[in-house]
């Protein structure tokens, strides 16, 4: 299950450096697109192509480039100029139960594809800055450092369930819903 | 799928399902700014919480899983054991179950209701069984106490701790200090709060010695009892010493139950005892010797 949805877990880099996770969200034949939180590749948008890159599980580097990012929602859109990168098993977040296992995978201290396991611990909504509206959020108990950001949060399935993103002091993690993220790639492609 | 896959399905639906059961008996407990806690419907009206959140004695409030605020009036409070009783007129939640006596190494939840937004859970395992728990200058706390290390979130203290069907294991709460959660056996939770709720605080009896285990000489031993207790201070115009104990003396037994250990003492100075003379049996030089002591009231 974790082998499987480790496949789909990229790290991110910067000038030789792992800056975060990410999550390869979709794939066609000529390219792959990653999600990642904005605060990850924040100030990266104008950079030449090659200064970004993702490492993926099977120790490929591609160069990449950050399509659309939002702050607010702490979400990012990476495009990647390959084709059929494994993508990641979607799971419905709007189902959610507070007590269900999760899973994180990410790159804390800068070692890839480290599993940290727990619980969901609340399922909450947070007023996004200046967009006057609110949007929901996971909490976990699951152990997380900042190498943890952007990657996926499994369910017992192995299924994303959420993006990790804020970290506070180890032992509460927020996480974006992956419908929130669905809603808003699908925003940012037909808007 | 594999085996252990749908393994894990099944253990992450059981645990939401033992966090739904355990929620509908936890309240939110308003009686400090900012941060509420939580409190467990245990009784028809009452709702068990610590101690420490209570930092007004009026406009208290529960919110329910339902979101009903309802007015809650204190019925008693202990502050040694961080427990009070809460009266919640119109209440009508569903009452917490008991766990059955915990093991280390069982998976715990922890479970609390620090917002209205709804329940927040954490997973760990009881990590340990202990007591008794001290507080201050050696008094006893708590007889027995579980440790957690599921993590006590913001508001948790007065919340669960609940095994993988939502039966409660005890009381969590962070009043102890240090910042540990510590549970309070349900059981030992629900002596107090019939105390509370009988008499509005906790009696203890109290002897007035310090004293430390140690073994009995052979000659001395049962079966029912390898170890003795050491007098080692007798508090001055104390019941101990009203009733003739001298440091150096070995602790035998009260009223004819054997004492083992420091529990054996607290759980033979209980309530019903003060003001009563009970047998307090003693190896004095090896040579056993019956006195009678009037125990005092402490706390």
């Amino acid at each position: 299950m974790i082998a499987a949805a480790k496949a789909s877990v990229v790290q991110i880099y910067t000038a030789g450096r792992g800056i975060g996770a990410g999550v390869i969200w979709h794939s066609d034949a000529v390219h792959s697109e990653v999600i990642t939180n904005a605060h990850v590749v924040a100030g990266l948008e104008r950079r030449p192509s090659d200064w970004l890159r993702v490492v993926t599980a099977d120790g490929r580097s591609f160069k990449a480039q950050v399509l659309a990012s939002d702050p607010r929602l702490d979400l990012a859109r990476l495009s990647v100029p390959v084709g059929r990168l494994p993508a990641a098993k979607v799971g419905d977040s709007t189902r959610l139960r507070v007590g269900e296992l999760v899973f994180a995978i990410g790159n804390p201290w800068g070692q890839a594809g480290v599993v940290t396991s727990g619980i969901i611990s609340g399922l909450g909504s947070m007023t996004l800055r200046g967009a006057g509206r609110t949007a929901p959020y996971i909490r976990s108990d699951v152990s997380l450092a900042p190498g943890n950001s952007g990657g996926p949060l499994l369910n017992a399935s192995g299924e994303v369930v959420g993006i990790n993103a804020m970290i506070f002091g180890g032992d509460l993690g927020m996480a974006i819903p992956s419908h929130v993220v669905a809603e808003w790639t699908a925003q940012e492609t037909w808007a | 799928m594999t085996q252990t896959d749908s393994m894990l399905v099944a253990l992450s639906r059981q645990m939401a399902d033992a966090v739904e059961r355990i929620a509908m008996s936890l309240v939110m407990v308003s009686g400090r700014p900012r941060q509420p806690a939580t409190g467990i419907a245990y009784d028809d009206e009452l709702v068990l919480t610590a101690d420490h959140v209570l930092e007004r004695e009026d406009r208290l409030t529960v919110q329910t899983y339902d979101n009903r605020v309802l007015g809650a009036q204190i019925v008693g409070r202990d502050s040694s054991t961080d427990l009070a009783v809460l009266r919640v007129k119109g209440l009508n939640v569903p009452i917490a179950a008991a766990a059955a006596e915990a093991r280390v190494g069982q998976l715990g939840l922890a479970v609390g209701r620090p917002s209205p937004e709804g329940v927040m859970a954490s997973l760990g395992v009881v990590s340990k069984i202990g007591g008794p728990l001290r507080m201050g200058r050696g008094s006893v706390a708590l007889e027995r106490y579980i440790q957690t290390d599921a993590t006590p979130y913001p508001g948790f203290s007065g919340g669960a701790l609940v095994d993988v069907t939502g039966a409660a294991f005890g009381l969590l709460t962070t009043g102890f200090g240090r910042g540990a959660a510590i549970v309070i056996p349900m059981d030992l939770a629900l002596k107090v709060a019939g105390m509370l709720t009988k008499q509005g605080y906790v009696k203890r009896g109290y002897l007035g010695i310090v004293s430390q285990q140690v073994r009995l000489p052979p000659a001395q031993r049962s079966d029912a009892q390898e170890y003795g207790l050491l007098v080692v201070r007798v508090e001055e115009n104390s019941p101990a010493e009203k009733g003739g104990l001298l440091v150096g003396d070995i602790l035998l037994t009260v009223e004819g139950q054997p004492i083992n250990d420091a529990d054996d003492l607290v759980a033979a100075l209980h309530g019903d005892r003060i003001g009563k003379p009970v047998a307090v049996r003693v190896s004095r030089g090896g040579i056993p010797q019956t006195l009678t002591v009037v125990v005092g009231q402490k706390g």
